[in-house]
């Protein structure tokens, strides 16, 4: 197991977003979190890199634990969970620079100004999402100038930069067309050997084909947790069966 | 583009051929054992048997996974499906075989029938249709597929053949029913293992140009 959490609640003032959720995640899998809009699915993907943090009004209670460690204690350090998990938004959210200054800039962060370790991390990140070859010759360009696929590409390639364990990735193809989906889907399935995916989509067919193990959310409430052929082969709760037959959602 | 999917597709092939060669092997060692009245080739046919019972439902759960995972169309759908036939018509072969080789302890004691028939040239006839089918699966070759269909009614007639030279035998030796019988019943199950190799071949075809053959669909169609 890498995450676990345990009877972990999650409040928007007096609205309850999350209920009692207990899962565990394992390693070098790939997670789908699936169920209609405003489940909790998102929220729940926030929470492991504490990004619902920000939110005004939130309250936790439960704990969640990233390789036994709770990453709600006073004392963790929030930077390094930052490090640890990386996060994949719904539309690529590349920063105004160049490809090289995109993906150099977690490093530099990290102190990295070495020119040569931040050009072999560059051509590295880049060669792990399927990019480099492409890209080599004109890492100067700016980032904003590539396809949507490429650029969320760049944002993968960006994250793995920094060297994380876990990638949380949030409707990451829902900007993209069905060709760019399926090449990003084949890259996740490329870097699970090397990392822990948690996977939010609204498509429930992307979450069929690549996820390992599926969660199916429903008003906050974690329905099934199971392998990915149970839950679409034999569901045991019929509130799933119901959500992925297409009878309700 | 390479697909991950692909990848599974060809395990579900491979293990497929992994399941024909047990059911050749199968078939062989009955045969084998039938011709050499070998008692203990029963029981090795049995153990051999288990094993394709056991990969037939490693094969249809890996299908039905892959169905439902990743709702496949065109090609892929064909293949799956074509799959789950095949292994359903694999595991059939395998259980003829079985009734084959149960057959072997009743013929020890009695004359050697067989070799008034025609089932060993009915046995190499199966065989050979058996290798046919998997080839053509394996390399997808709807042409190899269609002369293996061809040749079911060859087996068909040799197994009338062989059921007329036994019954004229049984006529006129009536002692030497019991051992009659038995061979009636393989002849019986070999030509059961050429029609499934005949059903292999027609989803063979269906796999690679999406036509149905079976029951002369093609021909009613027109």
């Amino acid at each position: 197991m890498i995450i676990n959490t345990a009877n972990l609640n999650l409040y928007y003032h007096k609205f309850q977003a999350l209920k009692n959720v207990n899962m565990s995640i394992k390693r070098n899998l790939i997670t789908g979190m699936i169920g209609p809009s405003g489940c909790g699915k998102s929220t729940l993907l926030r929470i492991f890199n504490r990004m619902n943090d920000l939110i005004e009004g939130v309250r936790i209670t439960g704990s969640v634990l990233i390789d036994n460690d709770d990453i709600y204690a006073p004392v963790y350090d929030l930077i390094l969970l930052r490090k640890r998990v990386g996060m994949v938004f719904q539309r690529p959210n590349a920063f105004p620079l160049s490809i090289f200054d995109n993906i150099a800039y977690g490093p530099r962060v990290w102190s990295i100004s070495d020119k040569k370790t931040l050009t072999e991390i560059v051509e590295r990140s880049l060669a792990a999402v399927d990019l480099f070859d492409d890209l080599k010759d004109d890492l100067r360009r700016p980032a904003l100038s590539l396809s949507a696929e490429k650029q969320q590409r760049l944002c993968i390639a960006r994250l793995l930069a920094v060297e994380p364990e876990i990638l949380l990735m949030d409707e990451p193809c829902s900007a993209l067309d069905p060709i760019a989906t399926g090449k990003i889907e084949e890259l996740m399935l490329d870097l699970k050997k090397k990392y822990t995916i948690i996977i939010v989509t609204h498509n429930m067919q992307q979450a069929a084909r690549i996820a390992d193990e599926v969660g199916f959310m429903l008003l906050g409430e974690l329905v099934e947790f199971d392998t990915a052929k149970t839950v679409f082969t034999n569901p045991k709760d019929k509130r799933t069966f119901d959500y992925i037959s297409g009878r309700f959602g | 583009m390479d697909r991950h999917f692909d990848e599974e597709l060809q395990n579900v092939k491979r293990k497929l051929v992994e399941m024909a060669a047990l059911v050749e092997e199968s078939i062989t060692k009955s045969l084998d054992g039938l011709k050499k009245k070998s008692a203990e080739m029963a029981s090795e046919i049995r153990e051999i048997d288990h094993k394709i019972d056991e990969l037939e439902i490693a094969i249809e759960d890996m299908c039905i996974e892959l169905i439902a995972r990743h709702q496949p169309v065109g090609s892929d759908l064909r293949f799956l499906i074509g799959a789950i036939k095949m292994n359903n018509d694999l595991e059939r072969m395998g259980d003829h075989s079985v009734n084959i080789a149960d057959c072997i302890e009743y013929v020890i004691e009695g004359p050697h029938v067989a070799q008034i028939t025609n089932i060993w040239s009915m046995a190499k006839i199966v065989k050979e249709m058996l290798r046919e089918s998997v080839e053509s699966f394996i390399h997808n070759d709807a042409a190899r597929a269609q002369k293996v269909c061809e040749r079911d009614s060859v087996v068909d007639e040799m197994r009338n053949e062989t059921i007329r030279i036994l019954l004229t035998y049984m006529l006129k030796e009536p002692e030497k029913i019991g051992s009659a019988i038995q061979y009636l019943l393989v002849a019986k199950n070999l030509e059961r293992i050429a029609d499934l190799s005949t059903n292999i071949c027609e989803d063979v075809i269906y796999i690679a140009q999406a036509r149905v053959i079976k029951h002369h669909a093609e021909e009613k169609k027109a």
